[in-house]
């Protein structure tokens, strides 16, 4: 029951997310525009393969503690000592300093990691964007390009290493992990793991988190669809009010939103 | 409009959410056989708690074995958090581990068949988390390890999600055994039904890499009746065997190796999670006496065919269940997840090198030695 009622909770904190914010001009300068296409979803119970994007524009890099920190200045309702109870859990940015002094051992190019859904999500709605979606981050993800099988199951083997090692003490600054797909979004690898809109996905009560849900999510047969299905596992581990030092995000916009502006400015 | 058919979708999965919650409304305790089944449901919660990371009266590092000092059956309450570790597993390698209380394998649990136990574990993989150097009330667990820090534990982070699967436990694995989140608490209570020796260990998908990480442990569930040699027994050890996968990573540290773990290629396969640990601390005892081995294959993958040299086994209890007596075996196979209760008698003074006989992981680490001194 007690399960039931943070459900409830939950919801109703999307739907006055999803009705809450003010746009602005975006964070980033120049995000990059992911053309529409498809890709293969590692999720067992879609059905219709192959998944359906539609143009998109995205962060070039992650939001870094410098984003975070103007947008705290602007809107004091996030600041730690300000945030309530229900959209964050009590590891809201206690790496910093204070309220809007990260402090020397935070870099301000580095990705703003402690950081709860709900707050990832007010930051891209402030720089009038929004959180990927599951797909869009994914497919996004898939956009890479390697010379052979044997190049791709080796960034793949890498990238399980880092999964199993993930530094949060020594996290790079954004842009560096020199990975990046071929339209140039950086370090959806090797750096951190990012907050996407719907990162519970509903069928995740199907799949369960059993022990064959690795198995039923092997449909490419390949060590890249084992390290995504380690992130949809991570992902629906999660909880809105969550915050940890290996979670940051960047955002997304609409291309039809991203055009509109894009006039206004000429 | 994307806002409205948003809302509606949401308002679609609330009505559905309800519908699965009320339609797992829990059970209520029953007995079967004597045997206590239906538990509570578990609790999930977030907590301000920075005290020992493992608490508990019966408790021990390996390969000790906490003592059972009670009649009848007890009710436990016992802590065991999720710590991340930087920790060595064999000369001059050293890696983050995944960790039950910050140690490869976890503590060692010893209750009685029959026993209830209060079970909390907090995933504290996002902080750091000191276990060699505890304060002065902390847990008589935390002093044997700061007594002997073999592994030369480290204080690490690595958040990660992670869940605990006791096999001594028989309860619905997707409330007792589920996910929790860095940060999260889990509560929940189990009974030990069946006496015999069980390994625990982390169920969150990918449940190999989580198990090679290190996240796996034993509990010792003594039948209550005993076992029939239980009055001339002199010593009681508990030896676990498992692999790590590991490959050098980009700095000094070692990580994990997929590749290998998916092919069932360990880098390093060991006893009590060191690759010499039974060597440098070996068991001891003196010719004549009744040695009592806990033997339990923690995998996560490898069989193990557990032999020791210059000794014959007098009684084996395959997974420890005292109906399951065998007699006069050289070597006992044990499988992934499986275990034996053994007495050995020593034979003499001298050296019994303990060992898969399976010779490919016996050479990657998977040796022992129990030392035996003269008879007395």
């Amino acid at each position: 029951m007690t399960n039931f009622i943070q459900h409830i909770t939950f919801i109703v904190l999307i739907l006055a997310t999803f009705m809450a914010g003010s746009e602005q001009a975006f964070a980033q300068e120049n995000p990059i525009q992911i053309p529409g296409g498809s890709f293969h979803s590692i999720l067992p119970e879609v059905e219709g393969e192959p998944i359906e994007v539609e143009d998109f524009y995205m962060d070039e890099l992650a939001v870094t503690n410098a984003d975070f920190l103007e947008f705290l200045e602007q809107n004091e309702e996030w600041r730690r000592s300000n945030i309530p109870a229900i959209y964050a859990d009590s590891g809201y940015l206690k790496h910093w300093k204070d309220d809007l002094d990260p402090g020397e051992n935070v870099k301000p190019y580095q990705p703003v990691t402690r950081i709860s859904w709900f707050a990832a999500n007010a930051y891209c709605r402030w720089a009038g964007g929004r959180l990927p979606t599951l797909n869009e981050w994914e497919y996004s993800a898939q956009l890479m390009d390697f010379d052979s099988a044997e190049e791709m199951n080796e960034f793949a083997n890498e990238l399980m290493g880092w999964y199993s090692a993930v530094d949060v003490q020594n996290t790079k600054t954004v842009g560096s992990t020199d990975i990046e797909n071929r339209h140039g979004i950086k370090d959806q690898f090797g750096l951190i793991m990012e907050w996407v809109e719907d990162f519970k996905p509903p069928i995740s009560n199907e799949i369960s988190l059993d022990c064959g849900t690795v198995g039923r999510m092997q449909k490419l047969g390949n060590t890249y669809s084992y390290a995504a299905s380690v992130r949809y596992i991570t992902r629906m581990s999660f909880n809105p009010k969550m915050t940890t030092g290996m979670v940051g995000f960047r955002c997304a916009y609409d291309a039809g939103k991203t055009k509109q502006q894009a006039e206004k400015s000429l | 409009m994307r806002t409205f058919i948003k809302t509606i979708t949401l308002l679609t999965f609330l009505v559905f959410s309800a519908t699965h919650y009320l339609a797992h409304a829990q059970t209520t305790e029953y007995t079967i056989d004597g045997m206590t089944f239906g538990m509570p449901e578990a609790e999930v919660y977030t907590e301000d708690y920075d005290g020992p990371a493992v608490v508990g009266e019966t408790i021990t590092m390996l390969p000790n074995l906490a003592p059972l000092d009670y009649e009848g059956n007890k009710h436990h309450d016992i802590r065991m958090d999720i710590l991340a570790q930087e920790i060595e597993v064999a000369d001059g390698v050293r890696y983050r581990a995944w960790t039950f209380g910050g140690t490869v394998p976890g503590p060692v649990i010893h209750v009685k068949e029959g026993d209830r136990i209060t079970f909390t574990m907090q995933n504290r993989s996002d902080e750091i988390v000191d276990i060699s150097e505890p304060g002065a009330e902390t847990s008589p667990y935390l002093k044997q390890i700061s007594e002997n820090p073999f592994m030369n534990p480290e204080g690490s982070i690595m958040p990660m999600p992670h869940s605990m699967d006791f096999h001594a436990g028989t309860v619905a694995k997707d409330d007792k055994w589920r996910t929790i989140a860095p940060g999260q608490t889990i509560k929940f209570d189990w009974v030990a039904n069946y006496p015999g020796t069980y390994i625990y260990h982390c169920g969150t998908p990918s449940v190999l890499m989580h198990t090679a990480m290190g996240q796996h442990g034993v509990v010792v569930v003594s039948p209550k009746d005993g076992y029939p040699t239980d009055d001339q027994v002199d010593r009681e050890y508990v030896v676990v065997q498992s692999e790590y996968y590991l490959t050098k990573g980009p700095g000094e540290l070692y990580q994990y190796d997929f590749e290998a773990a998916q092919a069932r290629n360990p880098s390093h396969v060991v006893f009590n999670g060191h690759q010499t640990v039974l060597h440098d601390q070996p068991l001891k005892a003196n010719a004549g006496e009744r040695v009592r081995l806990h033997f339990s294959n923690n995998g996560p993958s490898g069989t193990s065919s557990f032999h020791v040299i210059g000794g014959i086994f007098d009684r084996v209890w395959l997974e420890g269940h005292p109906f399951n007596e065998m007699r006069g075996m050289q070597t006992v196979l044990v499988g992934a997840s499986g275990s034996a209760t053994i007495d050995m008698i020593v034979p003499e003074e001298g050296k019994y090198i303990l060992i898969d006989h399976e010779f490919a992981d016996a050479e990657k680490g998977a040796t022992g030695t129990l030392k035996a001194g003269p008879k007395k």
